[in-house]
């Protein structure tokens, strides 16, 4: 089977792929389980922070070790938007995005006090992964609902075409 | 707002107390975009886990950036127990498992890839807040399913009684 292997600064992985229907397999990046790559990454992703980024904004779960990584290297805060509704939530701001990926739409939910934090700042967008864009651009519509203003989108992996101004550590394939 | 005071090393917060049951209220911790918790809690853990631990296990979502810091200052791997299966798991260990504090059944997924990192090991379960014990024991139960053996159980905060089995930087109370 054909291989694909990512090397981001000392640290080289082998991707694992997933076959989507009848167009190949995807390669997938994960960062749960895995400090070392997560670590290098975000060392090299930090320096992508588009100029000033008050807050950034991300969504659960593959990005979550990554974001902090980025959160603890830069200083900047984060905000974590989740994809269900929590019962401790508080007036939480919802929307939904049409997934290119899977073909099944999602909803995220931005609890009431963690949008207030977004208020009057500029925030980035923050993915592990970013392909169409979908999700990247919901969380862009829920940073302007909660008074914040989007200020640029970052992913450490670009896979696929997106028309979003995006800062990126490599490029992926869709398929291989 | 009616708040709790903590301290997590050399960081505090005031924690919202909201009613979670007609009379219950609980001190509410979410260490998802508090970098500097998550930080502080995870170095001060890391320092706690028993030398003869192989690996570090938890439940997805909230303690997942703490098991990554827990892990990095470790040393010691992780992995993070799944509550829906993914399409790219490779024979996941999927169980449904009656939790002890609602009744209700709730599923837990063991990616078969991480299986072998469990099995015939000593393992630390990792979480934020252990309260009722519900997951706790949910995901011990699957531990030792796999052949795994729980070790040592790490929590930033112990809730409501005294558990004496867990590993904790704080206790919070229950506000009744």
């Amino acid at each position: 089977m054909e291989q694909l292997n990512v090397t981001v600064g000392a640290v080289t992985r082998d991707l694992p792929t997933v076959r989507v229907g009848s167009t190949g397999r995807v390669p997938l990046v994960e960062f749960i389980g895995d400090p070392e790559f997560t670590n290098a990454v975000a060392a090299e992703m930090v320096a992508l922070i588009p100029n000033g980024t008050e807050m950034l904004l991300s969504v659960v779960t593959n990005a979550l070790p990554l974001v902090h990584e980025l959160s603890d290297r830069s200083g900047i805060p984060y905000v974590v938007v989740r994809k269900k509704r929590r019962t401790y939530m508080q007036d939480p701001l919802i929307v939904d995005v049409p997934s290119m990926t899977m073909g099944v739409a999602e909803t995220l939910w931005l609890d009431g006090p963690h949008a207030a934090r977004l208020k009057g700042k500029r925030v980035t967008i923050v993915q592990d992964v970013i392909a169409s864009g979908g999700t990247a651009q919901a969380l862009a519509r829920l940073t302007e609902r909660a008074g914040g203003t989007v200020n640029g989108f970052l992913a450490a992996f670009k896979q696929g075409e997106t028309t979003l101004p995006l800062h990126f550590l490599r490029e992926l394939p869709k398929t291989i | 707002m009616k708040t709790h005071h903590v301290q997590v090393g050399t960081v505090s917060r005031e924690l919202p107390i909201v009613e979670v049951a007609p009379g219950v209220s609980v001190a509410l911790f979410n260490m998802l975009g508090d970098t500097e918790v998550t930080e502080a809690a995870g170095k001060a853990l890391a320092a706690l886990i028993p030398a003869d631990v192989d690996i570090l296990v938890t439940p997805e979502v909230k303690a997942l950036s703490l098991a990554h810091v827990i892990s990095r200052e470790s040393g010691k791997p992780y992995i993070v127990i799944r509550k829906t299966q993914k399409p790219y798991m490779v024979d996941p260990v999927v169980r449904e498992v009656v939790s002890i504090t609602t009744g209700k059944p709730q599923t837990l997924v063991l990616d078969g890839f991480d299986v072998d990192k469990i099995r015939g090991h000593k393992v630390a379960i990792v979480d934020d807040v252990v309260s009722s014990g519900g997951t706790l024991h949910s995901i011990s139960q699957i531990i030792q399913e796999v052949g795994g053996e729980v070790a040592a159980v790490i929590a930033v905060f112990t809730e409501g009684q005294e558990r004496p089995e867990v590993t904790a930087l704080g206790h919070l109370p229950l506000f009744t």
